[in-house]
């Protein structure tokens, strides 16, 4: 119970209340826990079972979870009077136990030792073999490493017990794993949504440090928009999107935007994974790049150009088409062609990005992604 | 350049051919009374020309199937037959959902359908999402015909534990939607925020 809550008490008090009670702890617990447990049987300090009816109301057992080791901390409960049980978000914790604390501050802005969840923001905690989503509902101020792993989270008492992590007034600390679990929802299931692959990085990296090539390419965010049915090539070599455009057809559009005026260069790019950013590439890296970036193309994929003859459908799509022949390949997209070209091509443009004008697609076979 | 392009680019020359013999008419006959040399815009071919560009023709017309009396009943059928499918059903589903829309939402949803068809993680997984939609909303500052749409969603899955645990969750669409005909109602653009 290092880290306190602005929503639950004072600073400290928890150790002093330890101490206070250190004696009477043994013999009051059972009698103070009967108050504070509504299914009767979730809190006690020792093993619980894993499902079923000993599970404190809101937690649900899962099973062992991967993720990242962090420390953690637990607090409230009958030794830790002093944190209360409202948390900073104003949920009651008692009603609530699937509840974690995230460290680092006296205040929302403050506590970001995981990168400043917003509320309710879901989490799965593994604590040896067991595991349960529990959900931001406060924030506390933290500390120091436990274990040399950096402390990120409170883990509100109820959620600690069931994960079997042993009661100790408030006082308990060891690492626990953590990881988000997927995106829900229709929209994000399949891809659609505006938010799709955008979660940060839990801890470790800030946004500003974050490498982009890790989640860059899903993201839309950046992405100018312009009202015209096609795409806009900018004045600063970037590409405008459709407002209207599907958000396959938006997203490639963003990853074309991250690799515009790299050098070409024969072979570049491949043999990388399609979220890298490439220092350098060529004519099938480069339209691969943006395909995974649309979510159609996996992340390991590196064919070559040829290979993308047989991409999706034949003939010229809606949103996008592809132009594909054993030494080349191009595309347009929305209306705009990404293409690339190792040293002055003979249209007025050059090197690796946006082109407006058209060019001859005599000798290639023409292709586009199903349903765009 | 395919064929279907020349074949559009040899009709705008010879509709073009015309226009400039009809131009150049109207030319002498101003030239004769002091005017001047009348503007008009630039041929297709001329712009062509200029910019290597051949413009599209415009697509077909799309028509869409079931159509609703009215923009949120529409909207509400959309929505939930988009948050309401499991594994086996999702890809029948979207192709269902794209014949009653039109525009970008039945762009959307062909994509969806295509993807869900061959995802084999979501088959193996057994992946299901269902939900209700609690409220469809006009956006008054942003047209009349848009509208955000708040559902409730569970995703599930039988054979994963990824979403044990998992409550359900507050998810916002932002939809927009045609009258094709008097009264007939359909979602032409749908987009997940999150």
């Amino acid at each position: 119970m290092v880290g306190k809550r602005t929503g639950g008490g004072l600073l400290l008090s928890g150790a002093i209340a330890t101490v206070v009670v250190a004696g009477l702890a043994v013999a009051v617990f059972a009698l103070i826990t009967s108050v504070f447990t509504q299914g009767g049987t979730g809190c006690s300090p020792g093993p619980a079972p894993a499902t079923g009816a000993g599970a404190a109301a809101g937690i649900v057992l899962g099973p062992p979870g991967t993720g990242q080791l962090v420390g953690a901390t637990e607090y409230g409960g009958p030794g830790d009077p002093s944190s209360g049980v409202v948390g900073s978000s104003g949920a009651n914790l008692l009603q609530l136990p699937d509840s974690y604390a995230e460290l680092g501050g006296y205040t929302f802005q403050t506590a970001t030792a995981m990168g400043g969840l917003p509320y309710l923001t879901p989490l799965r905690i593994t604590w040896g073999d067991r595991s349960a989503i529990a959900y931001k509902r406060d924030i506390g101020f933290g500390g120091g490493p436990i274990d040399g792993l950096a402390r990120v989270l409170d883990l509100w008492w109820e959620l600690a017990g069931q994960l079997g992590i042993p009661y100790e007034n408030g006082l308990w600390s060891g690492p626990v794993k953590i990881a988000r679990p997927p995106q829900t929802g229709a929209g994000d299931v399949l891809g659609q949504a505006s938010s799709s692959g955008t979660a940060p990085a839990l801890i470790g990296t800030s946004t500003a440090e974050q490498d982009p090539a890790t989640c860059a390419p899903q993201a839309v965010e950046g992405v100018p928009v312009t009202t015209a049915d096609r795409a806009q090539l900018l004045a600063n070599g970037l590409a405008a999107a459709p407002a209207d455009a599907p958000l396959a057809v938006r997203q490639m559009i963003a990853a074309g935007n991250q690799i515009v005026g790299k050098p070409y260069l024969y072979g570049g790019g491949h043999g990388l994974a399609l979220s890298a950013i490439a220092p350098s590439y060529d004519c099938s890296s480069s339209v691969e790049h943006l395909l995974y970036g649309g979510g159609l193309l996996p992340v390991d994929y590196g064919g070559p150009s040829a290979a993308l003859e047989s991409f999706g459908q034949p003939g010229p799509g809606q949103w996008v088409t592809l132009y594909a022949n054993p030494d080349h390949v191009f595309m347009y997209l929305a209306g705009l062609r990404w293409d690339t070209h190792a040293d002055g091509a003979d249209d007025g443009s050059t090197g690796i990005g946006w082109h407006p004008l058209i060019r001859t697609d005599g000798g290639f076979v023409v292709r586009h992604p199903v349903g765009l | 350049m395919t064929a279907r392009r020349l074949a559009l680019a040899a009709g705008r020359v010879l509709a073009c051919a015309g226009r400039a013999l009809a131009c150049a008419g109207c030319v002498l006959a101003c030239a004769g009374c002091g005017g001047h040399a009348p503007r008009h815009a630039p041929s297709p071919v001329a712009q062509a020309n200029a910019t290597h560009e051949y413009p599209s023709p415009p697509p077909p017309g799309q028509t869409a199937a079931h159509p609703a009396p009215d923009a949120t009943a529409a909207i509400r059928a959309f929505a939930t037959a988009y948050i309401n499918w499991n594994a086996l059903t999702v890809s029948a589903d979207m192709r269902s959902l794209a014949a009653r829309s039109v525009g970008q939402a039945r762009a959307a949803v062909t994509l969806a359908a295509a993807q869900t068809a061959g995802d084999y993680e979501l088959k193996r997984g057994g992946i299901a999402n269902s939900g209700t939609v609690e409220a469809v909303a006009p956006l008054a500052a942003h047209g009349r015909n848009q509208y955000v749409v708040v559902t409730l969603e569970s995703t599930t899955a039988t054979n994963t534990t990824a979403y044990q645990g998992l409550q359900p969750a507050w998810h916002l669409a932002l939809a927009t939607v045609t009258e094709a005909r008097p009264g007939q109602w359909v979602v032409s653009d749908w987009q997940p925020e999150n």
